[in-house]
């Protein structure tokens, strides 16, 4: 129980400071600095070298394209994780292995659509996330309605309990397979959420809930798992906050949408219920402002040129979020984050090499800093 | 001043080359290893340097050459390493390289396509004959089996099978089936069995059946066999298992689906024709086509080896020319750019005495460019620190690391690898003293002298044979020193040798032996007076009793003359630091009293020794007999603390010569005196001239520059020392003081390793011999033979494991400790950087290990 810090270690040790020291890896300001000057891909090939990357790039040959660099950003990632996952133990295999079920679902749905719109499933694949893959994904094309997936296609795989609540949809248009995805993603969340409460047994959860109201969150089990969870209920939110403003103007029904609000943020009953009756984009305005951290980032955002939109407010929170998760120890939050910080660190990588390849510099700095 | 004994003069100098000689000069300078150039330009970025596009250049030929190189790995194709190093390539030969290298990887790449694409070919060949072949057999063997099984219940399902097992006589079939057809499945469809037959990897088939089995929810009829050997994956060349499959099932949706789960699974399927007729000429025609197939495949595997072969010939040699190429372009972006664009200015550090030969090398640069302009090397003054370089050979370069390791000198400081080539082997020998072992260890280092060029040659990633190898002559002279050692304690894997006969005689008749188990040899009737020529005597080899206790006695005071020995001579060599520097300061109030500290307590102590040795013997008279000889431990002990020493036993004195009382209360007292000046006499006199100074400049005005000038010309380039705070100096050398007296006291007791390792080993080596060899030397008979031959193998396994291997470590490290702590902290200080010259060898070298290593 209160162990968890000098039991941590023995079984997790070795990969924690692996993960610190990947993520000292991770670019930081002076290095975008230098990458925004670059004039060609070759400069930032050059750039690159320098930093952790090394010679990642070394062995493409020389007309450098943005897709290429995105590839090998991505498999030098996945790699990186692999590895982390293939020398963890329970329970942190099984953490790890849920970080890897948000990518299925991205993959699942991204192949549902493909073959919605007649492509062919050998063009998609390479487009799937590789964390993300399992055997039976490329037979996915198989099944005509949610009910065929789940029998012949899913069953197999860790995802199964999470679809349990999509079979009833009659079949795969456009607007049941994002309602699929979202149904997924709430299961998906809400699971995760459990799995980090009950990681430290049943009592975690009181001693969470008591600590977080004493204040005093620094000890025992407390701060291993108030930092996934944190993390969590705010992609909970991000997720309801999402689904709402991008409902506006679809047939989705107000019950229909209330149900794909993930119930484990802590907007959680209050502000989902306010959420669910919003109208337009204000009302959610008004709901966020309940939550203080959600309030900030609706003040500075908005669609105007030169204001950054609300997508780029949450991904800018979420790195911060990210961030502090470095700064405690003996926690598998460090993983989760690292992982996100390097996505972010590849979308910054490619926006930059987009913008360097399309001679398009006025919106470069558009990238989000992690340090 | 030899250069061996100091690091050499380095000057920073300025050079100004011509645009277009600059290649070439640089290039020379590479070759010749002997400057290391600044960074002029540290605040720009890789990418905005001058010279980017070339390195950009050589980095695209590496990698062409790397590709070349993985596919001249794949083919197993010799590498010809001849060891030569061409010179840097002209700027204008290389577009011929990249031309060159373009066409070959060109050329590669198109053979490597079409072999793919020829490979993709077979392989489908390949599989399809594995599917007629197995697919013959589930339709042979269905009939029978399914028959015996399935029963009568299932008398359907075998006469499909048996409509699938001879598909001429489909029509009657189906015909004989129609009405047991219609009654089983809904009417009006057709009850035609499909099949598809395929190949799937062997890993993923049981997936691909439970999803078979899932999706068509039980209704297809999947058989599969294995294909034994193995086949090769075109794309990478991989070796795979796959497996045939064959699956049946009924009607055209299925049909469909059957066929997207085989997509999904990357299944590959095949047309199999129904009748056994067509099948079989079907399998003639595939038999023929891979036949031919496999010619072209052979010319296309020739003409991709005729390519490489080629290639493999030049590649190393291709390599060291880019690596070359890339390195000048590195060098030439620390330059500067002059303001006209015509020449580059580049800073260096060179050793002062290479300057004639860098000169000579630029004037080379110059001609071979074709330039009109020599370049210029011009001297600067500078108050940077320079950095340190020993010019080594083979033979030094390993002590040298040795003391690098430590810290690299600060500039101009002693040097003390010089000394360490002899106090190195030697102090490891007092504790390694067998000549047995040292000869092992000797043959072993000479052994690797010898063989050291085709050693040298064959480069491995070996780290401890690339250690071993490196100190081989470290190894060689340790080796020796302690066969050197080794006689003088007589011990040869711990017997002794009685090369001149024992000069002690025994007295005792043959029953008072036989009788006794221990018997004591009088000095004064047995002993012949004079010594043993060299080394101990052979008959302590069979003292059982004392032979220890007279060990011990003799290996600890030879430990600490030779420790005090060692460390007088560290401080000496502070003497020529404090000399050199022109630090009168610290040579007055330093090295003195640390000097007469050092002489008047622990060298007396070394003197009585000495004075013991040849005073007392046994057969002198009484005063100075055996039995009157002092404890020297106690006597220091007592003359450090004033004690009055214990009233000696019975005509015996308590000093051994006269005057000793007074001389030690005498030399205890100005020990103790030197403490104070050591602590106190160079802040002081530092504070005092720091009033002066404060004084003057309100008379003189006198300018930063002057005073820099002034305190720097003494020393030749010597530091600009920032003023330290007084505070500081005075914290500073109370810690120096403390850590030298203390350190005096403990560093001697330190020296006393010596003899307990040296102990550990004699003990280690007997240990072995009585446990272990000797058991095998008393067997008696033929029987004792094949024991003593399985206990020496024992032995001489544990002998060189152990004692040499492990001890030698242990030693060795000991050593290394005695040299780094006790030795140079009494002179070095190890605070400069080391000469990084550009040099293409050392940038070759590298390159070809961080290749080895990915």
């Amino acid at each position: 129980m209160n162990s968890s810090g000098f039991m941590f270690n023995v079984d997790n040790g070795y990969l924690e400071g692996l993960c610190r020291g990947f993520k000292c890896g991770i670019l930081k300001q002076a290095d975008y600095l230098n990458l925004v000057q670059c004039e060609t891909l070759e400069d930032l090939k050059l750039h690159l070298q320098g930093t952790d990357y090394g010679s990642f790039l070394a062995n493409e040959p020389s007309p450098l394209s943005v897709s290429v660099i995105d590839d090998k950003l991505r498999e030098k990632l996945v790699i990186e994780f692999q590895h982390m996952r293939n020398h963890a133990v329970e329970p942190l295999s099984n953490f790890l292995d849920f970080i890897t079920y948000g990518y299925m679902i991205d993959n699942i749905i991204l192949l549902i659509t493909g073959t919605l719109h007649q492509r062919p499933i050998s063009e998609l694949i390479p487009k799937c996330h590789p964390l993300g893959s399992f055997e039976q994904m490329e037979a996915i094309h198989v099944a005509s309605t949610p009910a065929e997936l789940y029998n012949a296609v899913l069953v197999d795989t860790p995802l199964a309990p999470f679809f349990v609540d999509c079979i009833s949809e009659q079949d795969l248009d456009e607007m049941n397979i994002e309602i699929i995805r979202n149904t997924l993603y709430k299961a998906y969340l809400e699971a995760f959420h459990n799995f980090c409460k009950n990681m430290g047994g049943a009592t975690a959860d009181v001693m969470c809930e008591i600590l977080a109201v004493s204040g005093c969150s620094s000890s025992c089990i407390g701060i291993s798992l108030n930092f996934p969870l944190s993390r969590l209920q705010f992609e909970a939110d991000r997720r309801a906050i999402i689904i709402t403003i991008n409902s506006f103007g679809t047939e989705l029904s107000k019950d229909d949408r209330a149900k794909l609000y993930p119930n484990c943020g802590k907007m959680y009953p209050d502000g989902l219920a306010a959420l669910a009756r919003a109208d337009d984009y204000e009302q959610v305005k008004t709901v966020a402002e309940y939550y203080a951290e959600y309030a900030a980032l609706f003040d500075g955002s908005g669609n105007n040129p030169g204001d950054k939109t609300l997508e780029d407010k949450f991904f800018e929170h979420e790195v911060k979020l990210n961030v502090y998760a470095f700064l405690q120890q003996f926690h598998f939050g460090v993983f989760y984050a690292y992982l996100k910080l390097k996505e972010q660190e590849c979308r910054n990588i490619v926006w930059i090499a987009e913008c360097v390849a399309q001679k398009h510099r006025a919106k470069i700095d558009n990238y989000i800093p992690i340090f | 001043m030899g250069s061996l004994f100091r690091s050499e003069e380095m000057a920073l100098c300025q050079l100004f080359l011509q645009s277009e000689a600059a290649y070439a000069c640089v290039s020379e300078l590479g070759e010749l290893g002997l400057v290391q150039f600044r960074d002029l330009n540290p605040d720009v970025n890789a990418f905005q340097r001058k010279f980017v596009n070339e390195v950009r250049r050589c980095d695209e030929m590496e990698r062409k050459l790397r590709y070349l190189e993985k596919e001249i790995k794949k083919d197993g194709i010799p590498m010809l390493d001849t060891g030569e190093s061409p010179e840097a390539p002209q700027p204008r030969e290389m577009i011929d390289l990249e031309a060159t290298f373009e066409k070959l990887e060109n050329e590669l790449r198109e053979v490597n396509q079409n072999a793919e694409a020829l490979k993709r070919n077979f392989l489908e060949l390949t599989e399809l004959k594995h599917i007629l072949r197995k697919t013959q057999v589930f339709f042979d063997e269905s009939v029978p089996t399914v028959y015996k099984s399935s029963g009568t219940h299932s008398s359907n399902k075998y006469r499909r099978y048996l409509q699938m097992a001879d598909n001429q006589n489909e029509d009657e079939q189906a015909q004989l089936l129609g009405e047991e057809a219609v009654r089983a499945s809904q009417p009006g469809q057709n009850l035609k069995l499909g099949f598809v037959a395929g190949v799937i990897l062997r890993e993923r088939l049981p997936a691909f059946e439970r999803m078979l089995w899932r999706a068509c929810r039980g209704n297809v009829f999947l058989r599969q066999a294995m294909i034994e050997t193995p086949l090769e994956d075109p794309t990478n060349g991989d070796q795979v298992h796959k497996s045939v499959f064959i699956i049946f099932f009924q009607g055209d949706q299925l049909k469909t689906r059957v066929k997207k789960i085989c997509e999904g699974f990357r299944a590959t399927l095949y047309p199999c024709p129904e009748a056994p007729a067509d099948r079989r000429e079907m399998a003639m025609g595939v038999m023929t086509r891979i036949e031919d197939l496999n010619t072209v495949l052979g010319q296309t595997q020739d003409h991709r080896h005729r390519v490489l072969v080629a290639a493999a010939k030049n590649l190393k040699n291709w390599f060291v020319k880019v690596r070359k190429i890339k390195a000048i372009y590195h060098t030439l972006n620390l330059f500067n750019l002059d303001v006209t664009q015509k020449c580059l200015i580049a800073e260096c550090w060179v050793p002062l005495l290479d300057i004639e030969t860098i000169q000579l090398a630029l004037r080379r640069g110059t001609e071979r460019s074709g330039s009109s302009v020599p370049p210029i090397l011009n001297r600067m003054q500078t108050f940077e620190n320079p950095p340190t370089y020993n010019r080594t050979n083979k033979f030094t370069k390993a002590f040298q690391a040795l003391i690098d390791a430590y810290g690299v000198a600060s500039y101009r400081e002693m040097n003390p690898a010089p000394y360490t080539i002899i106090t190195f082997p030697f102090l490891f020998a007092v504790m390694f003293g067998d000549l047995g072992h040292g000869a092992i260890m000797a043959l072993f280092g000479l052994w690797m002298i010898r063989k050291e060029k085709g050693l040298a040659a064959q480069k491995t990633d070996n780290e401890i044979w690339n250690i071993f190898f490196g100190g081989r002559y470290i190894i060689f002279l340790m080796g020796a020193f302690s066969m050197y050692t080794g006689l003088i304690y007589n011990d040869i894997f711990s017997k002794s040798l009685n090369i001149f006969g024992s000069h002690w005689h025994m007295s005792y008749n043959k029953s008072t032996v036989a009788d006794n188990k221990y018997l004591q040899l009088n000095p004064n009737g047995d002993y012949e007076g004079a010594p043993y020529p060299f080394g101990m005597d052979p008959i302590w080899q069979v003292a059982g009793a004392n032979k220890i206790i007279f060990h011990n006695a003799y290996k600890m005071k030879i430990s600490i003359i030779f420790g005090v020995i060692h460390m007088i001579f560290g401080v000496v060599m502070s003497w020529h630091n404090h000399t050199y520097f022109r630090n009168r300061i610290s040579m007055l109030y330093e090295f003195i009293p640390q000097l007469i500290f050092l002489l008047l307590l622990f060298f007396y102590m070394v003197l009585l020794m000495f004075i013991k040795w040849i005073k007392f013997a046994a057969t002198n008279a009484k005063p100075y007999s055996e039995a009157c000889a002092p404890s020297i431990l106690i006597t220091f002990i007592d003359m450090v603390l004033f004690n009055t020493p214990k009233e000696p036993v019975k005509d015996c004195q308590t000093y051994m010569f006269f005057g000793q009382h007074f001389i030690q209360v005498l030399f205890v007292l100005v020990a103790v005196g030197c403490i104070p000046v050591m602590l106190l006499a160079k802040p002081l006199l530092i504070m005092q001239a720091r009033k002066q100074a404060n004084i003057q400049p309100i008379a003189g005005a006198t300018s930063d520059a002057e005073t820099g000038a002034i305190t720097n010309g003494g020393v030749g380039g010597g530091q600009h020392e920032e003023e330290e705070e007084l505070s500081e100096i005075f914290i500073h050398q109370s810690i120096h003081t403390i850590e030298y007296v203390l350190g005096s006291v403990s560093h001697t007791a330190s020296y006393l390793r010596l003899w307990a390792l040296s102990l550990a080993h004699a003990q280690l080596a007997e240990v072995l011999w009585t446990m272990v060899l000797s058991i095998g030397l008393k067997q008696e008979g033929w029987f004792g033979g094949i024991i003593l031959t399985c206990v020496f193998a024992f032995w001489a396994i544990l002998t060189v494991g152990i004692l040499v291997l492990m001890e030698g470590l242990s030693a060795f490290l000991h050593t290394l400790r005695l040299h780094w702590v006790e030795f140079q902290s009494k002179f070095y200080k190890g605070q400069g950087y080391a000469f990084q010259p550009f040099s293409f060898d050392a940038i070759i070298e590298n390159g070809a290990a961080a290749a080895e290593a990915e």
